[in-house]
């Protein structure tokens, strides 16, 4: 008998693709006539377009069209605010901006002609920074709009009522830097006008659905006329949702040109073209009791999106209020402003607004308890929030694994011992820290809904095909799916076939995105498979005159309940090959949609808006180098509360990659931006962490297995990457005693930290 | 990148005439590694790329205990690390050669086309000078012999003259009690490239130093010999405050460069702290 | 500018062709003959996506030239499984859980195949050390250095 593969390690469904080579992305796409896309993009920061002159370019032998901004639709586009065109016209309000897109018949000719395109740019005063965009009588950057894209203010219970309880109180502002997404597979799309005058486009992407809703706007033509599928995505982590270009200008040239079009980002375009995260300045304040209970909290944001704002109000609301809900608060007051500024725009991130605010919060915790003479560990475990808890903001809290998250941690960094060790000599010295956090499974706010359909089709050889329209960009959308279609249908799994997202046959979804597709995908797959089992047993009933109720499903076969033997009473091929002729060729086919139960925030954001909520924990032991600056993090243990492990070994995986982009953002990764241009936009200068700049890396599961997960499951993918820089930036503390607020964390901050640490001691 | 023409002359006397043809628009390729990075980015844009993949004579390993090492022009980095010879007479050598860039750059990239690229932010000119190395050019009048010291003139500049090529490497033979010892630091584990190396080699008899070569590099403009420091090792018995005062002359007898990097102040910290660890590692000393 | 032609043995197998100088070994690859197993992920000689075997040493195709590739052997990573059988490291990093998005994977096991060629069982440590040309930003790489050990195990015993 074939074993259920929940709970078990499963690899990838399309590894064998991957691991061959043969798995098909975006960029390695190939049809007849196909040409290749450029981008010229501003190199200023503001500026008039006064005048383009591409007519060199146009008279280059191998060049089929050289765009601008008055051969793009006059449609905007955007999230939040319809406010960027294809191709800029007029102004360019970063640098980096596509101003000019061309179409030729190889890259390096396409290339070639870019250098023949000239233009006429007036240079405007630019402003850089949200403080300087937001002075007063500063120049709006959108016609007719002031600078704050959004604004999120709330008070929930007495804040001044509960620092007059307080016993400690403690204010610090902290500042948090840009990430680049860094996927390893830049963006690429491929466009086509087929016979029929349809739009055929295959993308890298995290949203099929959402990606031909905002080609359809952009383009100005219905959606019907679109067709977008999802190649083989080789990594998102937020980027590759809706906020960049790539797939709207390989879309115009190929409308334009009528002949195939592959626009493949290099790293450097990639850099300019895609959104990094949200920068944020954090003034948190809290007043604890001497136990270290929180009574009050007051959070002040001021975030920069850039030129565009995308998703970023999204962001900076999960930035503003998401860590409330970790513990159980009374009082707390919120502010945040987001800010246009001339500079390449921000936007969606893995974690999603999160890993900002928990850096904040969880330095200040550790710094509290050291005021307080406690353990962080003890402030976190008093103030947590625990199952059947509402929040303060309405979150209903139907499971946590918080306590067991902290304690696998620290058993594993052996907290107890090295914690605090203040008799270090030499020149490297150790030290822990930790960092806890929450994060969503779902979310309402997408579109008071979060729904997801899954169709199960089956073949006339008993096996499964599933149709979604949730896309994986690796995390393991398809495996996940198969495993749910497998268990339920006791099917081996291969014998369940995930068929890649395409909007003209997958069933609607919103794509991938604020770690719902294992809770929303999950669910609508397991009531999927039931459908279909249960149209198995009647027909197998039917057949076989056996009760209906006599009849289960085992090992891919229907037989009877009580037969010691086994016997089977009809195969799944000869049931669907029966349900064919017996249905005038009405292959089994089923459809099964599940709507969380969630309740969208109303206009004082409370609300329950995701299901189910997970939750992390991580210890970090780290070495500094006093005399080089340099922090390595010589061990890091996760625990990740993901409800229930569908698949240990994916589960593992993306908590070990989240780890290490956490680490990259808080040790190794930074943005260089001058005067509202990237300067280090290659791998060379922007440096990922490689393998051997990190720990082997160990991870916990918990399950809690929460009542409204899927088993019990819920979201994984992104609780992970949100207490690193904080549980390294506590570890720091710890192992020299000086405390960085700003982000990231380099050599040169720690030693100017150190310098003037013995220049206090020695006053 | 722009297009081109590809030559592949059979000498170096015909890669040496090729190059005086169009000296404006003509580059050599060797492996090809740092050179692909500035025409893909088009920031070079040679008309002729003159490949030196056929010369036979600029490759292989010969040691020497009268002559020294050679070690032709197209010998790649990692043969460099994995050649005995190496290993056994210059282990700082092989021991920086097994480090430089990663695995497949090594693989690929080679010691002469590394000179001639004359990066500021790379290992072996550094180490090559101070293990004394002279490199071997041919040019249209013959053959020249230079010091590295000299070879390196500035930034991504060198004395090669038009229609000049590096053919081999020449480094003299080594003596007993001769040390060495070549350190690079990164700034971050995560970097590419070194914010500072230090190559110190010393010849000891008895309990000093008979001869010392100390060379900053990734931090200058072209790798630099500190004199003052090598005269006070060279007059001091090693020990820690040798040691010490030895790096502190290093770290003040060179120009650093500042940019995104690193600024000139931290880089010559660095310098000081590699320094003195370097040294201390040479003579066995504690670290702390 | 300069045409020409090239006699290389891909996977194995002679193939003659014409390339414009300026045509880069991943673009040759890729392009010309349609082995987009190689990929193409920076300018910089960085991520280690286009990594193959150049007469047995494993190079950045993306840093060379097909010209300069001429009368040599090139190993892709369509040239890696016998038929249908899996070579052991594709093996080993598909149960390991050593690829996630896949698309740094080809690189990172044609790195480990140079890698176990002259190091049959090398230590965490140098595992790590000999990816230091390669990215990955999916798996934190602790589940390829597991894999790679894994591979190792089977290739050659304990």
């Amino acid at each position: 008998m074939s074993e259920s593969p929940i709970g078990r390690d499963t690899p990838q469904v399309n590894a064998r693709a991957k691991v061959t080579g043969r798995a098909q992305y975006a960029g390695d796409i190939q049809l007849p006539g196909m040409l290749h896309a450029k981008v010229l993009r501003s190199p200023h920061p503001h500026a008039r377009i006064r005048r383009i002159d591409t007519r060199a370019a146009r008279a280059l032998p191998g060049v089929k069209a050289v765009l601008t901004g008055a051969d793009a639709p006059d449609a905007l586009w955007g999230v939040h605010h319809k406010e960027r065109r294809i191709l800029a016209r007029e102004v360019v309000r970063f640098a980096g901006e596509e101003v000019v897109a061309v179409a030729a018949t190889s890259d390096e000719i396409a290339r070639d002609a870019l250098e023949l395109v000239t233009i006429d740019y007036e240079p405007l005063p630019a402003l850089f920074t949200p403080e300087a965009a937001l002075a007063e009588g500063a120049t709006g950057i959108h016609p007719g709009r002031n600078n704050v894209a959004h604004e999120i203010a709330f008070e929930r219970g007495s804040v001044e009522a509960g620092f007059a309880q307080a016993d400690l109180i403690h204010e610090a502002t902290y500042t948090t830097h840009a990430q680049y997404p860094g996927y390893l597979e830049p963006m690429a799309t491929v466009a086509q006008v087929d016979g029929h005058g349809r739009l055929q486009v295959w993308a890298s992407t995290q949203s099929v659905f959402l990606a031909r809703m905002r080609l359809a706007a952009a383009l100005e033509l219905p959606v019907s006329r679109i067709r977008v599928m999802q190649t083989t995505t080789g990594g998102g982590f937020g980027g590759k949702i809706v906020e960049d270009a790539n797939s709207l200008i390989a879309a115009l040239l190929a409308l334009k040109t009528g002949q195939p079009v592959r626009l493949v980002n290099n790293r450097l375009e990639d850099f300019l073209g895609a959104c990094s995260s949200l920068p944020e300045r954090l003034t948190l304040k809290l007043g604890m009791t001497r136990e270290g209970r929180i009574v009050a909290k007051e959070v002040t944001i001021l975030a920069d999106c850039g030129a565009y704002c995308g998703l970023t109000n999204e962001v900076m609301h999960v930035s503003a209020m998401r860590s409330d809900n970790m513990h159980r608060l009374e009082n707390v007051r919120s502010h945040a402003v987001l800010s246009y500024t001339h500079t390449p725009p921000h936007g969606a991130f893995r974690g999603f607004g999160g890993t900002q605010m928990l850096f904040a919060l969880n330095s200040h915790i550790d710094t509290m308890a050291e005021k307080l003479g406690l353990d962080p560990v003890a402030i976190h475990r008093l103030n947590a929030i625990q199952a059947g808890d509402t929040s303060i903001h309405g979150w209903e809290v139907g499971s946590t694994g918080l306590m067991e998250c902290l304690d696998q941690c620290t058993e594993a960094i052996h907290w107890a011992e090295k914690r605090g060790r203040r008799d270090q000599a030499g020149r490297r010295r150790r030290g822990v820290g930790l960092a806890a956090a929450m994060h969503v499974s779902g979310n309402r706010t997408i579109g008071n809904w979060d729904g997801s359909t899954v169709v199960v089709k089956l073949n006339e050889d008993g096996r499964a095909l599933v149709h979604s329209g949730e896309c994986d960009m690796g995390q393991g959308a398809m495996t996940m799916l198969s495993q749910v279609i497998a268990h339920e249908l006791t099917l081996p799994i291969e014998h369940i076939q995930v068929v890649p997202p395409d909007t003209d046959t997958s069933p609607f979804a919103i794509g991938t995105l604020a770690s719902r597709v294992t809770m929303s995908g999950g669910h609508a797959a397991i009531l999927a498979a039931r459908k279909a089992k249960a149209q198995l047993l009647a027909l197998a009933a039917e057949l076989s005159g056996h009760a209906e109720e006599t009849l289960t499903l085992i090992d891919g076969a229907v037989r009877l309940r009580d037969a010691d033997n086994g016997e089977i009473v009809a195969d799944l091929a000869t049931l669907a090959r029966q349900h064919i002729w017996r249905h005038g060729g009405e292959g089994l086919q089923v459809s099964a949609t599940w709507d969380p139960q969630t309740r969208m925030h109303d206009d004082d954001l409370y609300g329950n808006i995701a299901s189910a909520y997970s939750f992390a924990a991580q210890a970090v032991e780290v070495e500094v180098d006093t005399e080089t600056g340099r922090v390595e993090v010589v061990e890091s243990f996760v625990s990740d509360d993901c409800g229930k492990a569908f698949n240990p070994l994916a589960i593992h995986g993306q908590t070990n990659g989240a780890t290490v982009q956490a680490i990259g953002w808080a040790l190794y990764e930074q943005l260089q931006v001058e005067e509202g241009r990237i300067m280090n936009g290659n791998f060379a200068d922007y440096t990922l962490a490689t393998a051997d700049a990190v720990p082997m890396l160990a991870s916990g599961i918990v399950e809690s297995n929460d009542p409204k997960g899927p088993y019990g499951a819920k979201g994984a993918s992104e609780t992970a990457i949100l207490p690193g820089a904080a549980a390294i930036a506590n570890a720091v503390h710890d192992a020299v005693g000086v405390r960085i607020t700003d982000l990231p964390i380099t050599p040169e901050k720690v030693l100017a930290a150190l310098r003037a640490k013995e220049d206090a001691d020695h006053a | 990148m722009r297009d081109f023409d590809f030559l592949e002359p059979a000498s170096a006397a015909e890669a040496s005439r090729m190059l005086l043809d169009e000296p404006e628009e003509s580059r050599l390729i060797a492996g090809g590694t740092a050179l692909m990075l500035g025409m893909r980015q088009r920031m070079l844009s040679p008309r002729r790329l003159i490949s030196l993949g056929r010369l036979e004579a600029l490759r292989g390993i010969d040691f020497d205990a009268k002559e020294g090492l050679r070690i032709g022009a197209l010998t790649r980095h990692a043969e460099l690390a994995a050649d005995p010879a190496v290993q056994t007479h210059y282990p700082m050598l092989a021991s920086m050669a097994a480090r430089v860039a990663n695995p497949q750059v090594r693989n690929q990239g080679t010691l002469g086309g590394n000179l001639c690229y004359a990066d500021p932010a790379t290992d072996p000119p550094g180490c090559l000078m101070a293990l004394d190395a002279q490199v071997v050019i041919q040019g249209p009048d013959g053959e020249r012999r230079l010091t590295i010291e000299a070879f390196l003139v500035d930034y991504y500049t060198t004395a090669l003259e038009p229609g000049e090529l590096i053919t081999e490497i020449r480094l003299p033979p080594p003596a007993e009690g001769d040390r060495g010892h070549y350190a690079r630091h990164l700034r971050t584990a995560a970097e590419h490239r070194p914010l500072v190396n230090l190559a110190a080699w010393v010849r000891q008899r008895g309990h000093g130093c008979e001869a010392a070569r100390l060379v900053v590099g990734a931090s200058t403009v072209v790798p630099t010999r500190v004199p003052q420091a090598e005269a006070y090792l060279m007059a001091h018995p090693p020990s820690e405050a040798t040691v010490d005062a030895t790096a502190e002359l290093i770290a003040s007898g060179i120009t650093p460069l500042s940019d995104a990097r690193g600024s000139a102040a931290y880089r010559r910290e660095m310098v000081r702290v590699i320094a003195r660890r370097s040294l201390a590692h040479l003579f066995a000393l504690p670290l702390e | 500018m300069s045409e020409h032609r090239i006699e290389v043995i891909i996977n194995g197998e002679p193939v003659t062709a014409r390339v414009p100088a300026r045509r880069l070994l991943s673009d040759f690859l890729r392009d010309d003959l349609g082995l987009t197993g190689t990929k193409r992920g920076c300018e910089t000689g960085i991520c280690g996506a286009c990594s193959v075997m150049v007469d047995g040493r494993l190079v950045k195709s993306c840093l060379s030239l097909a010209v300069q590739a001429d009368g040599q052997p090139i190993d892709t990573i369509e040239g890696l499984a016998d038929g249908e059988t899996l070579h052991p490291i594709q093996e080993c990093f598909i149960n390991g859980g050593g690829l996630q998005c896949g698309y740094c994977t080809p690189g990172f096991v044609m790195a480990t195949c140079a890698l176990l060629a002259a190091n049959p069982r090398p230590t965490t440590d140098e595992i790590r050390q000999a990816l230091n040309g390669n990215l990955c930003r999916c798996t934190g790489y602790t589940q390829i250095v597991e894999s790679i050990h894994h591979a190792a195990e089977k290739l050659h015993g304990n």
